[in-house]
């Protein structure tokens, strides 16, 4: 792969272009996925390829190929030149100062997944299905194992080189139940990890059946939600998602800068905001860290090959600082870019993705219990469900997984069909207790989608329990 | 590659499998593209990419290799892994043979256009160039992506299916703003010379200068009109949970209501070969695309049917053929607004979610457009609001429908939809 690269950016050179650089990768990804309790799809994909990023009079050319032959190779810098010559220079692409870039990095990964042997994924997948299904009201499971092993190296003109080797794991199960003329699901949603087979061992897929079969059960019976004003007791898998929405995309330059305003949308965070904006509550502090151990965006340099860094999104309440890649760092007043440019694969240009980043957990010894004790009526909330914010990342919706009342301080009866409305700044100025850390959970999410044509990236967040006054609840019905 | 080396390929990969069943799809893509934002080319893209898909089965289990290796003589070692995948998987109760031999495929000449399929860079840019200095000129910013692409796609089984198909695809998709007004549009063909692009940058601009100094929504009845980019946001939920198996298992809306009706009279939809845009003429187990109607009239007529339920529940295997089309009256998006006495005109929404999967209830906010409508005429903007809806109940209450246009995926309407109370958040 770093022969290919480097060849490949000689021919680069030879084409007289400002900047070249050079993304090749080779991906294999293992699916094994059991649906009610049958094995539905046994299966592995093999992806290769290589992506060209030209600038030529400042503007940029990107080509892509599945090939890896030299004709394949050549054409594709042919195409990449030429369109970036034809764009005329209307791109005005400055790209923020570097050092040159090189070394490897490899991800943690204690045991290969691939190879632990498929009859043991499969054997554990059988359990985890026929555990749902025991109820004949559970009327459809889902239950998956997901591994891909992903090599990269990037080479540019300026002489940088970089070589990745990162391992990713993910369980995912779910059982639905149909009673009543209901139908309600719940869902290990703990998502991935830059881990190997240990991931899988320690996030306990093997008992998640028959958990996910009685609270599915449980839920499609519950009561519906109450409506009105109330207190949330929410915990990190579920804030995982509303800090996605919430805070993540809108605290992305490219938004800022009007990029995304025909699809994914704008913000409503200004570039005069850094340093300023009041985000939230002084508890509420949001930290950014593309090193995080076992984090989905922690692949040692991104695509612009900055470095994985740590800062502070969010400190004591004000927005601090956008996430960036090297071309829009300069367009928001800062000299270098914060490394978040990442593409889905080599076949996509890299853009400005969200970096991992998590609401930081007190060290206070505070339970979840403790938190909902001072809450007169509110509702428990634990999970990802429903979820839907306008494109400019302020006013939002979300439900949930799996819901209690909260009443005079205690956890009481299950409930189902929640949802919650509120406005971004409001939401986040209302949180007035966060658990412990030892209560933080994380979320590797892979699906994130931006960009035209669509992308999917890759981050994780997290958070403890904590707890929100005052919140708009209702009309899940 | 040429149609007859994609079909020699998929063959040969049949013949390399060495199992009793297997099924083989190539697919080939060109896909150049230039995106822009803030009045400035942000990305240029040409995209060529092959890939190769092998199912291979002995008639209990089966196992699916995907690779990029596009190479007879890698072709050995792809069918290799492929039967060592299929040796460590299980007996599937579920197992289905590859499509039985003599299928008969639809050909779907008018996909394909010559000119788009060569990707050309110049037109891209000058339409890129012609919007983003029409922008500057009405002190607006714009944002979009403008694009052409060719497919093609080969599919072979081992029961002696053959088959091949190619499209091309060109569209331009764009924002213009100022400050919080904005506005939206999509163009979409076979072929780069049906996009009519000049008329749609100024539609476009006079659209965003009606947006300006929006107000909230204040409570009361109002009529629904929906561009239609906004019934097609609602729309593409349908197909997402339209399936027979969901509907068997109780999980879908559409449970026991095959032959019944679920929305009003006055909400059609079908996929049709020859429709815009065209089916593509198989799916990749090789089963032919047809002529469906999903619901006619406002009655369920079809769901889409994987070939395990069909043979299981006696139905017919359906898929939808990546074209669906909502039926349509006559009038444009402003002759349906000249007979709204009070509504609001919606073009577009963002972010649709399911509330609740079961009663089909979904969640969104409107983007780009929202005007208060009375007498017959545009009055004033409005500010974008969230809403809670069952859209079979929308559909339900149609009053009248509008010219097809384009959209993703179909010919689609703009409607007007009787009152509903605002908030529309319940």
């Amino acid at each position: 792969m770093k022969q290919l690269v480097q060849r490949t950016v000689d021919i680069l050179r030879g084409r007289g272009v400002d900047y070249g650089e050079v993304r090749a990768e080779l991906i294999r990804t293992e699916n094994t996925d059991f649906r009610n309790a049958r094995l539905d799809d046994c299966r592995t994909v093999e992806t290769q390829g290589i992506g060209i990023r030209v600038i030529v009079n400042g503007s940029w050319g990107f080509a892509a190929c599945t090939g890896l032959d030299r004709d394949d190779i050549e054409s594709a810098a042919t195409r990449a030149v030429d369109i970036a010559r034809a764009a005329g220079g209307r791109g005005k692409v400055e790209l923020a100062a570097l050092d040159i870039q090189q070394g490897t990095y490899s991800g943690p990964c204690s045991k290969d997944p691939f190879e632990v042997s498929r009859e043991d994924k499969i054997s554990l997948l059988q359990k985890a299905s026929d555990d749902m299904m025991k109820d004949p009201r559970i009327k459809n499971s889902y239950a998956q194992l997901w591994f891909e092993k992903r090599n990269r190296v990037i080479g540019t003109t300026r002489g940088d080189l970089i070589e990745t080797d990162l391992v990713f794991s993910q369980p995912t199960l779910t059982a639905t139940a149909v009673a009543g003329g209901d139908a309600q699901s719940r869902s290990m949603q703990d998502g991935a990890r830059i881990a190997g087979w240990e991931w899988i061992e320690q996030s306990g897929i093997g008992s998640w059946g028959e958990k996910a079969r009685e609270e599915a059960l449980m839920k499609v019976l519950a009561e519906e939600s109450p409506s009105g004003r109330m207190d949330l007791l929410l915990d990190g898998l579920h804030l995982s998602l509303t800090m996605h929405e919430s805070v993540g995309h809108p605290t992305e330059s490219d938004r800022a800068l009007g990029w995304e305003a025909n699809m994914a949308g704008r913000t409503f965070v200004k570039l005069s905001d850094q340093s300023s904006l009041h985000y939230g509550s002084s508890l509420v502090n949001f930290l950014a860290d593309n090193t995080l151990p076992y984090g989905v965006a922690t692949w040692g340099w991104d695509d612009d090959l900055v470095p994985g860094q740590k800062w502070y999104t969010v400190k004591n309440g004000i927005f601090q600082e956008f996430g960036s890649v090297r071309e829009t760092a300069l367009l928001i007043g800062k000299q270098a870019s914060r490394g978040c440019c990442r593409a889905m694969d080599t076949q996509c240009f890299p853009i400005n993705r969200q970096p991992n980043f998590y609401l930081e957990p007190p060290d206070n010894g505070v339970t979840p219990e403790e938190l909902a004790s001072d809450i007169e009526h509110g509702i428990w909330i634990e999970g990802r469900g429903s979820f839907s914010i306008d494109q400019r990342r302020e006013n939002f919706q979300f439900g949930g997984d799996l819901f209690w009342e909260i009443k005079n301080g205690k956890k009481t009866r299950p409930l189902k069909k929640v949802i919650y409305r509120s406005r971004t700044p409001e939401f986040w100025g209302s949180l007035d207790g966060i658990a412990d850390r030892k209560f933080f959970k994380t979320m590797g999410l892979l699906t994130c989608g931006k960009g035209e044509p669509g992308q999917s990236a890759r981050m994780t967040h997290g958070a403890s329990y904590s707890r929100f006054r005052g919140i708009e609840v209702g009309g899940g019905r | 590659m040429t149609k007859q080396e994609m079909l020699a390929f998929v063959q040969a990969a049949v013949e390399a499998s060495g199992t009793i069943d297997s099924v083989a799809v190539l697919t080939e893509n060109r896909n150049a593209a230039v995106r822009f934002g803030q009045n400035r080319i942000t990305q240029n893209m040409d995209v060529f990419r092959r890939e190769l898909q092998l199912t291979v089965g002995d008639g209990k289990k089966q196992a699916t290799v995907t690779s990029q290796r596009i190479d007879l003589s890698a072709l050995a070692e792809i069918a290799s892994e492929a039967r060592s995948l299929l040796n460590t998987s299980t007996p599937d109760p579920e197992y289905m043979p590859p499509v039985e031999g003599g299928q008969v495929y639809p050909i779907i000449d008018e996909a394909w256009d010559e000119f788009t399929a060569g990707c050309p860079a110049a037109p891209r840019m000058e339409t890129v160039g012609k919007l983003i200095d029409t922008a500057g000129e009405n002190n607006m910013k714009t944002a979009g992506i403008c694009w052409m692409l060719n497919n093609q796609t080969a599919v072979a089984t081992s029961t002696g299916n053959l088959a091949a198909h190619r499209y091309t695809s060109a569209g331009l998709s764009f924002t213009m703003d100022r400050g919080l007004a904005s506005s939206r549009t999509f163009l979409k063909g076979t072929a780069w010379a049906e996009l009519e692009v000049d008329p749609e940058i100024q539609k476009v601009v006079e659209q965003v200068k009606m947006d300006e100094n929006a107000t909230d929504v204040p409570p009361g009845d109002y009529k629904l009109i929906l561009e239609p980019q906004a019934t097609w946001n609602l729309l593409m939920f349908l197909p997402w949970i339209m399936s027979a198996r969901l509907a068997d298992e109780g999980t879908s809306v559409f449970s026991g209501m095959e032959g019944k009706k679920i929305t009003g009279e006055n909400f059609s939809l079908s996929s049709s070969l020859y429709g815009t845009p065209p089916a593509i003429p198989f799916n990749t187990e090789g089963l032919p695309s047809r002529d469906v109607v999903w619901i006619e009239k406002g009655v369920l007529k079809n769901l889409p049917c994987d070939r395990f339920t069909a043979q299981k529940t006696g139905r017919p295997p359906l898929f939808v053929p990546e074209t669906m089309g909502m039926a349509g009256g006559e009038g444009s998006v402003e002759d349906l607004v000249a007979g709204v006495d009070r509504g609001i005109l919606i073009r577009r929404f963002w972010y649709i979610r399911f509330v609740d999967q079961k009663t089909l209830k979904l969640t969104g906010m409107t983007r780009d457009g929202v005007f208060l409508v009375e007498n017959g005429k545009i009055v004033k903007p409005l500010k974008d609001f969230r809403w809670n809806w069952r859209p079979l109940e929308l559909f339900s209450r149609i009053l009248n429908v509008g010219k097809p246009v384009q959209q993703a995926a179909g010919m689609i309407p703009p409607v007007v939809i009787a009152e509903q109370h605002y908030p529309f958040t319940d």
